[in-house]
């Protein structure tokens, strides 16, 4: 027993100097900032991970990994402005100047995200979300009362409960999906990025998706109360939903477009695709 | 007299000093050694002016070479090395300068004649070799994919794609648009697209830097 005991202490110690010399390079930061009502933070972070969460009313919590010193940070603090910038000394690349970001935020904060590779993520806020990366996976979660901007150019897009704001993505080859996203407006542009819409439409708002070669697919309750218009200029289009028709301003084809309403007609619900194939389809 | 009165009329002084300031020489280590050191640099810059600088003492070659063919730098001892600057030679070889001038002129006013039907004759390979852009037709696209090259050359590639990708979504709204100028949908795919490639560009100019 005692040369078990031993043997343990052995690994323990081992494993606490791997820990040590893994991270090695490595520096942590931390950054507070107190701040009013509605603040606006802006995290402009070249390459990394940049998370954003809630936490006490009136204060900015930035912590920071850096992963090497060819990296600093930037702050600003001004007012109600919070800017944090990772300043790429010379020599950094994609690895060196990578900073890992954790951010607790007041909910009612307006926060904008900015990053090449990302990925980029943020939830349960009550503030304006804006987004912008090139690669960056992007996920925002649980978000209400608020605008959600997103553009990337071939980043991944998730938005999973968002409610009662406007949401608006650009995106040219990322992948956007939607789950249980309502408001007054939805518009997601995508060029050959696929967009999944799963969510019953709200009630009274516009949902339009727009893709040039994406497929464009989005499926909806048995309830959903929408007049939707669906058309692919040279893809198929398919349909789930028996539609009580209406009138278009364009001729409806069959096989390239369909048009009408279900249940009371609430929302607005418009699929357009130069060439994707669009499928509008019933839980 | 002062240090700095001996410094101030020391230029005005050529190849003699008055008694004042011979007195002052005696009792002042610092000025004295200024002069002295005033008086070496002139007679190096007279022994320099008198020697022929454009050639140096030909021993002085000649023990480079040996230097040289010890090293085994050298293989042609007879002849002499690339450093070795032999007058004669040099006088023989001086009209070639003015020659060689003459006839690259020459040669490019050719190959300028020549350069529509070379330019013609090549289409193919560089239309190949840069078909990467092939789709990004505008000088703007071009100009912005030199600016990536120069700044973050590891996403030109991604930033080539995009301008395909966009640049094609254009030519397909345009063209619905021209077809039916009415259709609503049509001129909002054509906004779609130029707002997409309004946003490459942002991107590529704000974060191409590294």
């Amino acid at each position: 027993m005692m040369l078990n005991s031993t043997r343990a202490a052995k690994v323990v110690v081992i494993l606490a100097l791997a820990g040590t010399i893994s991270a090695v390079g490595e520096t942590r930061q931390q950054l507070h900032f107190k701040v009013g009502r509605k603040p606006n933070i802006s995290i402009n972070n070249q390459y990394g991970a940049v998370s954003v969460k809630p936490g006490a009313k009136r204060e900015v919590v930035v912590t920071a990994v850096l992963h090497s010193d060819k990296v600093e940070i930037d702050q600003s603090h001004r007012g109600n402005r919070v800017d944090i910038v990772s300043h790429l000394l010379a020599g950094a690349d994609q690895s060196t100047g990578q900073v890992d970001y954790e951010v607790l935020v007041p909910a009612d904060a307006n926060v904008t995200l900015t990053s090449m590779t990302g990925p980029l993520h943020a939830e349960k806020l009550h503030g304006d979300v804006v987004m912008e990366g090139n690669t960056a996976d992007v996920d925002v979660r649980d978000v209400s009362d608020a605008h959600v901007h997103v553009k990337t150019l071939n980043g991944p897009v998730t938005l999973t409960d968002i409610r009662d704001g406007h949401v608006e993505i650009t995106s040219l080859g990322g992948d956007v999906v939607l789950t249980s996203v309502s408001g007054p407006l939805v518009e997601v542009n995508s060029s050959s990025g696929k967009i999944r819409y799963d969510g019953d439409f709200g009630d009274g708002g516009e949902y339009l998706l727009t893709s040039h070669t994406g497929d464009i697919q989005a499926t909806a309750p048995s309830y959903a109360s929408i007049d939707v218009t669906a058309r692919s200029e040279q893809g198929q289009v398919e349909n789930d939903f028996q539609l009580q028709p209406k009138h278009t301003s364009f001729p409806i084809k069959a096989g390239s477009a369909f048009a009408g309403t279900v249940g009371k007609a609430a929302s607005s619900v418009r699929l357009f695709s130069f060439s994707g194939k669009i499928h509008l389809k019933k839980r | 007299m002062t240090c700095e009165e001996f410094e101030r009329v020391l230029p005005e002084n050529e190849g003699g000093h008055t008694i004042e300031q011979k007195s002052h020489l005696n009792s002042c280590s610092p000025c004295s050694d200024l002069v002295a050191d005033l008086n070496a640099i002139s007679e190096q810059a007279r022994f320099l002016r008198d020697t022929d600088t454009d050639e140096p003492n030909p021993r002085v070659w000649n023990s480079i070479r040996i230097a040289l063919r010890q090293e085994g730098l050298i293989r042609e001892p007879e002849s002499a090395p690339f450093l070795v600057h032999s007058q004669p030679r040099r006088r023989r070889l001086v009209w070639l300068i003015p020659a060689g001038a003459l006839i690259l002129l020459m040669f490019g006013v050719v190959q300028y004649k020549r350069a529509p039907v070379q330019l013609a004759a090549q289409k193919p390979v560089l239309s190949s070799a840069t078909s990467e852009i092939a789709d990004a037709s505008s000088l703007d696209d071009q100009q912005l994919l030199e600016v990536v090259s120069k700044h973050a050359p590891a996403m030109r590639a991604s930033y080539a794609a995009n301008l395909r990708d966009v640049n094609s979504y254009i030519r397909d709204a345009e063209e619905s648009v021209k077809i039916d100028p009415n259709d609503e949908q049509a001129q909002k795919y054509l906004m779609d697209a130029y707002e997409q490639k309004s946003i490459v560009y942002e991107m590529a100019m704000d974060r191409s830097l590294p």
